[in-house]
């Protein structure tokens, strides 16, 4: 579920938008200050997707905010929503960090579909997956057959069902093919966790799927650990080695 | 003799020119001395008064220079602030209908939107009122139609309504004494007056901060004159401003400072009212967040 972070003092505002988004399926936060909307920002690494900031804002302006947050090496992406419409606003606003920006009053459908961009380019700049996750129904391996619809892993005649954590794991490893994922990206992606959740969790479910999909779950050929980073998924093992059915 | 008398003669003759010479001389050398520095006076004296004229004309240019480029940015930032005042709460009403257009609401919900509506329409009124009466007052000097006014019961009015829209507590914002109707008449516009006491209160509030202090008090101020006065323990206010804050457009740099929204039109129209209704309106403070007391004195109707 992705997270939104509205800053805005104009209560009316803030509740309607929160209210929409959360009916969007976001879990959404209002903050009224400007400096603390950039404390949180800025210490609660990748708490939240998207940022929408008003400018007017008590604390600090949401010029500053974004500015700051950028300065330090933040790169949510922000959304300015505010009154002031004129060119220079406008271009006060990107030059200070900011990814889009729409004037108020607005529509709601824009705002949303704006939201929804701003969270499509964050998805492919952190996963380089293009355009939206596609539908993966079933993928072959080494005489193996993921059925995620079923969320069932068949082979040689045999059946393993999948827990629904199981199917999501495996098929993000799947769609990462080849690359390198860490732990804390697997947390983040798969299971939505943005705090320092003890990454074991990912670890025992690495080795549940070792036991269903390798031969050899001590000797691992298609589910290798990248150590001190993460795990890394290859469908087809490196030749030099033997596969062993 | 003669030869020497003719000589001495001579000798004195020569003297004497000589003197007369020397003294031509020194007369002239005098008055060209005089002449020429008396020139170089008046040179030294026009460049002085040329040089005091240029000063002075800059100096004057400077100021009347920063005096506009003040006036403007008041200008702008009223601009900004009426657009802003008039836009958020558009924005919030369109926000509101399209979600009751486009999502299935509870009743209570529903119920819930178009309050939130209903508030937004009323702020947005009030700021329309408040720009087309600082225009009204801003422009003539004298009240059109006056008619009888009640002061305490504009001010009790006044003081429910302000309680009702901020939220407020009864300790929050109170009438010191109650006063009964009918004692205190004043001849006016009641919705001009009664727009200068809400600014007056609102103000109290806004300029509060985080509690809440206000206190409202209609008093006998003279045989024939009445005052209402607002007093909170807030921002307060420094020597200086205590005039300036009457000024159109004009915002007090704490206020600016601590991002207060306001226009800078609200006591101003408190000023031209009091103004149109033959009283005065002034402000005291015993210094930053100290608090202040704005006061609103009007002449009573004469028996």
């Amino acid at each position: 579920m992705s997270r939104v972070l509205i800053v805005e003092d104009e209560e009316h505002l803030a509740a309607g938008l929160k209210f929409n988004l959360e009916a969007e399926g976001f879990s959404a936060e209002v903050e009224e200050n400007g400096k603390v909307a950039l404390d949180r920002l800025t210490t609660e690494a990748a708490a939240f997707d998207v940022v929408l900031l008003d400018v007017m804002l008590p604390g600090l302006d949401g010029y500053e905010v974004v500015r700051r947050l950028r300065q330090a090496g933040q790169y949510v992406p922000v959304m300015l929503l505010t009154a002031r419409s004129h060119t220079d606003d406008v271009v006060r606003g990107f030059e200070a960090g900011a990814d889009d920006y729409l004037p108020k009053p607005f529509d709601l459908s824009i705002l949303l579909a704006r939201v929804d961009g701003l969270l499509r380019r964050r998805t492919w700049l952190r996963g380089g997956t293009a355009g939206p996750e596609p539908e993966l129904d079933e993928f072959l391996f080494a005489g193996k057959q993921i059925d995620f619809r079923a969320q069932m892993l068949r082979w040689d005649g045999m059946e393993q069902q999948l827990t629904l954590m199981e199917a999501t794991l495996l098929g993000y490893l799947v769609r990462h093919e080849g690359q390198t994922v860490s732990r804390k990206a697997l947390l983040e992606e798969v299971w939505g966790v943005r705090q320092d959740t003890d990454t074991r969790t990912v670890d025992n479910f690495i080795a549940r799927l070792r036991r269903y999909i390798e031969a050899e779950a001590s000797n691992p050929r298609h589910l290798l650990t990248v150590r001190g980073v993460g795990y890394r998924f290859l469908a087809e093992p490196d030749p030099t080695v033997v596969e062993s059915a | 003799m003669d030869r020497s008398g003719g000589t001495r003669k001579r000798s004195v003759v020569l003297v004497a020119l000589l003197g007369a010479g020397l003294i031509t001389v020194a007369v002239a050398l005098n008055i060209s001395f005089i002449v020429v520095n008396w020139r170089t006076g008046l040179l030294v004296l026009a460049g002085v008064l040329s040089s005091v004229v240029l000063v002075g004309g800059l100096a004057l240019n400077t100021t009347f220079l920063i005096r506009e480029i003040r006036k403007s940015e008041q200008h702008d930032a009223f601009i900004h602030a009426v657009t802003h005042e008039l836009k958020t709460p558009l924005a919030s009403i369109k926000l509101h209908l399209q979600t009751l257009q486009q999502r299935e609401l509870s009743d209570v919900k529903q119920l819930e939107v178009i309050e939130t509506m209903l508030d937004d329409s009323g702020r947005l009124q009030r700021m329309i009122d408040q720009i087309l009466l600082a225009g009204k007052t801003g422009a003539a000097r004298r009240v059109d139609n006056p008619a009888d006014v009640d002061l305490s019961e504009v001010v009790d009015e006044c003081v429910v309504l302000a309680g009702k829209r901020h939220h407020l507590q009864e300790d929050e914002l109170r009438l010191v004494e109650a006063v009964p109707h009918g004692i205190f008449v004043v001849q006016g516009d009641r919705d001009e007056i009664m727009a200068a006491i809400t600014n007056l209160v609102d103000n109290a509030i806004k300029y509060s901060g985080e509690t809440v202090r206000v206190a409202v008090e209609v008093v006998r101020t003279g045989a024939r004159r009445v005052a209402i006065m607002v007093r909170d323990q807030g921002i307060g206010i420094t020597g200086h401003e205590l005039t300036r804050v009457f000024r159109r457009f004009y915002r007090l740099p704490a206020a600016l400072e601590s991002r207060v929204r306001g226009t800078g039109l609200g006591l101003s129209i408190v000023h031209a009212v009091a103004r149109r209704h033959g009283g005065r309106a002034y402000a005291e403070s015993r210094g930053a967040l100290r608090g202040s007391t704005f006061t609103l004195e009007l002449p009573l109707k004469p028996l």
